[in-house]
């Protein structure tokens, strides 16, 4: 058994020709049990999508057991490959049983007859999953455990070499969703079928799954045994959140949490941060530094701007401006004040305008008293001033030390390495 | 170890087939002895009593022709379809027929001559309305609304060209236009008679074949593609399969509506939903619910005859609203 159970080469996938996954490549060795993760949207359910050539990939080559997905025939493919889907749904009443034996569509003779051997097969695959007190049951009354373990019987009945599971354990809770992957390590152990999960869950990913592939924005990031690529540092780039990584006694295997806003390594411990905002573009950054306990100011701002609302409801310390008017000298001056007993400035990915642009002098004030300024990346991109005072402004930044950040989880991390011990 | 369903499941479902059986020869006998000269047999010796039977019969034909068909069709839509309102009528199909054949009734190619070429004409119909409402609707991997919306669309636009026809047209013409858009079974000829049958036994063993792809389809075309159905093609060939049997039965009676909502969904309902046994039920029963409705509407008001279509609606209509109304509390769909 040298040939791939599935291998994607330079494979480019998507909907009407908008590829969500560009020039992806791996293969999947016959016999292991692999699960696909990735935040919503990286690509993951169409990934599976093309491999059983439901939705024809728009370039690069897939392989099912070494032969092209594409080209294989109905029949041979769902000999190979099986899916388990999210949910199943009929909207008429079939028994368990007939469904189950949906699964041998493909052994149908030339009269639409199933063999004695079929039948065999699909109460197999009933006592296998346990559904077999059930078989008469009407499908659409099970509920949803007893639902995918139906689907999972339907699947073995089918006996392919490669089961493909679309996150099929997401609408279960935490007992049945365990049962279900049981079922499925078991026949991977025990049958050497190939298994291919997508799965939202990390943990359950990383317990029973040899190997990973960590997906994002449809590029493949890391490629590994679990405890090789959960990494904290990963999870946090990939996921924009913040998780702990501990090793799990009982799997072996690694355990993922996340990590809560309030943890003590994450209090601000009351650190005053000044914050330069402007159309809601610190609403996230003022409400996270306020939960995570720090002294938080913010200006100038408009009043009736959704940031200056925010900071009000947030009881931050903020200076205002008359509604839809540039900054005055006053409000500079007044704002420059409370700058100067900050430890740290964070600019936020703010339009610039003619009327506020000034804020960033207050920032390059900051910077010559040596107070940390933090940078949201992608000024020139907002900078709407006519003489591009804003994009000069942030080189000038830049030049002085000030550091930038793409997301809120990456702010903190500065925040933390360097706002407060400065 | 050999599967063996419980004695009792058995006992019930065949104790069901019996009761069918029995239920739809009766009903067929009563068909026989029912007409607007009166209940019971007539005098087959005499001429006249000859020639009323004659005439009995070929409505029962009718009937059963049409009203199998029909039904049929009902089925392979509302599998294809995932829908249990779906019906010849709502993809447009029964509309586009009727437009073909109101074609060549009213261009009038000689009667004798337009009564070879309706089946024909209908059966063009209503494959050209299929097609415009798979290409508004996206082909064969469209969504089951939009589908059904571009089925109401069509549908409702080949019945204006067809009421447009009708008032433009000279009197003679415009009455047989409106009695046949009625529905009726009216004997046609036997040579039309003959080559509808032969469709639509064809057309009903055809889907008697597919029924196993068809009871997967009903999982989702993604389901059924995983599990080996070349889902594209498969649906294409159910689609025209139910246009075919409903050209047929347009074609052979003009418009007879719900019959392919009602039958289909009584049997289901006692038989199950696997099509290798709904599908030859349905198509029995369909035929004899027709033809008993033929009976009644003869009857009545005898001796003036009510067109049948006009009494499949009065059933059809309030069962339509019933399974609205049920489905949405079921979730029947999705």
């Amino acid at each position: 058994m040298s040939v791939a159970a599935l291998s994607f080469q330079g494979v480019s996938g998507g909907y009407r020709r908008v590829p969500v996954f560009k020039d992806l490549s791996f293969s999947i060795a016959a016999g292991t049990l692999c699960g696909v993760i990735g935040p919503n949207g990286c690509g993951k359910t169409t990934l599976i999508r093309a491999a059983t050539g439901l939705l024809p990939h728009i370039s690069g080559n897939i392989e099912l057991f070494g032969q092209d997905t594409l080209k294989l025939p109905a029949i041979q493919r769902a000999q190979r490959v099986g899916v388990v889907p999210q949910e199943l749904s009929t909207p008429m009443a079939f028994s368990v049983e007939a469904i189950v034996a949906m699964g041998r569509t493909h052994a149908l003779g030339r009269r639409g007859m199933l063999s004695a051997e079929d039948h065999r097969i699909v109460e197999q695959a009933m006592v296998y999953t346990d559904v077999m007190e059930m078989r008469k049951r009407p499908f659409p009354e099970l509920s949803g455990g007893e639902k995918q373990r139906t689907v999972i019987a339907m699947v073995l009945a089918q006996q392919p070499r490669m089961i493909l599971m679309d996150e099929a354990t997401s609408h279960l809770d935490i007992n049945h969703a365990l049962e279900v992957m049981q079922i499925v390590e078991r026949l991977n152990r025990e049958s050497g079928v190939t298994i291919l999960m997508v799965s939202h869950d990390l943990n359950i990913a990383a317990e029973f799954c040899d190997r990973l592939l960590l997906l994002d924005a449809g590029t493949l990031i890391a490629d590994g045994p679990p405890a090789e690529v959960l990494t904290a540092e990963r999870l946090r780039h990939v996921y924009h959140c913040d998780v702990q990584v501990q090793p799990n006694p009982i799997s072996g295997s690694v355990m993922v949490t996340p990590t809560p806003r309030l943890a003590p390594a994450h209090s601000g411990q009351g650190t005053r941060v000044h914050c330069i905002a402007g159309g809601g573009s610190g609403e996230e950054v003022l409400r996270r530094l306020h939960l995570c306990d720090y002294s938080v100011s913010c200006g100038v701002l408009n009043e009736g701007d959704s940031d200056s609302q925010t900071a009000h409801a947030l009881g931050i310390q903020t200076v205002l401006e008359q509604p839809f008017s540039a900054v005055s000298a006053e409000a500079f001056v007044a704002a420059e004040t409370i700058v100067r007993d900050a430890q740290a400035v964070v600019v936020c990915p703010t339009p610039f305008g003619p009327g506020n642009a000034v804020n960033l002098d207050l920032a390059l004030r900051a910077r010559e008293q040596s107070i940390p300024v933090f940078l949201a990346a992608g000024v020139t991109e907002r900078d709407y001033t006519p003489d591009r005072r804003a994009t000069k402004d942030a080189a000038r930044l830049i030049e002085q030390g000030a550091q930038e950040w793409d997301s809120v989880a990456d702010l903190f991390a500065l925040l933390q390495s360097r706002g407060t011990t400065a | 170890m050999i599967p063996c369903p419980p004695p009792e499941a058995k006992r019930r479902s065949r104790r069901i087939v019996a009761l069918l059986i029995t239920v739809g020869a009766l009903l067929l006998v009563f068909c026989v002895l029912s007409g607007p000269s009166g209940f019971g047999l007539p005098a087959i010796r005499t001429r006249t009593g000859y020639d009323i039977l004659l005439l009995r019969l070929n409505r029962i034909a009718t009937g059963l022709i049409v009203g199998a068909a029909l039904s049929c069709a009902g089925v392979v839509f509302q599998a294809l379809l995932r829908n249990p309102l779906a019906e010849p009528y709502v993809l447009g199909v029964s509309s586009g027929a009727g437009l073909g054949a109101a074609c060549a009734i009213l261009i009038g190619f000689g009667s004798a001559f337009s009564l070879f070429l309706l089946p024909v004409t209908a059966f063009i119909g209503a494959i050209l309305a299929l097609l415009i409402v798979l290409a508004v609707a996206g082909g064969t991997r469209a969504s089951v609304y939009n589908l059904i919306l571009s089925g109401v669309i069509v549908s409702a636009i080949a019945s204006s060209i067809l009421m447009f026809l009708v008032t433009t047209a000279r009197s003679q013409e415009m009455h047989s236009v409106i009695w046949w858009m009625l529905g009726n079974l009216q004997p046609a000829t036997y040579g039309q008679m003959v080559i509808t049958a032969v469709v639509v036994v064809a057309g009903i063993l055809t889907a008697w074949l597919i029924a196993p792809q068809l009871d997967t389809l009903t999982l989702g075309r993604e389901a059924a593609h995983h599990v080996g159905i070349r889902t594209a093609r498969m649906t294409a060939v159910g689609l025209v399969l139910g246009s075919l049997l409903a050209a047929a039965a347009v074609s052979l009676a003009g418009l007879i509506g719900f019959v392919g909502l009602i039958v289909p969904h009584v049997m289901r309902s006692l038989l199950g939903p696997g099509h290798r046994r709904l599908i030859p039920a349905t198509a029995i029963a369909g035929g004899i619910f027709l033809a008993v409705c033929d009976a009644v509407a003869r009857t009545v008001l005898a001796p003036r005859d009510i067109p049948v279509g006009v009494l499949t609606a009065l059933c059809g209509g309030p069962f339509f609203l019933f399974i609205l109304k049920w489905r949405g509390r079921r979730g029947w769909v999705e």
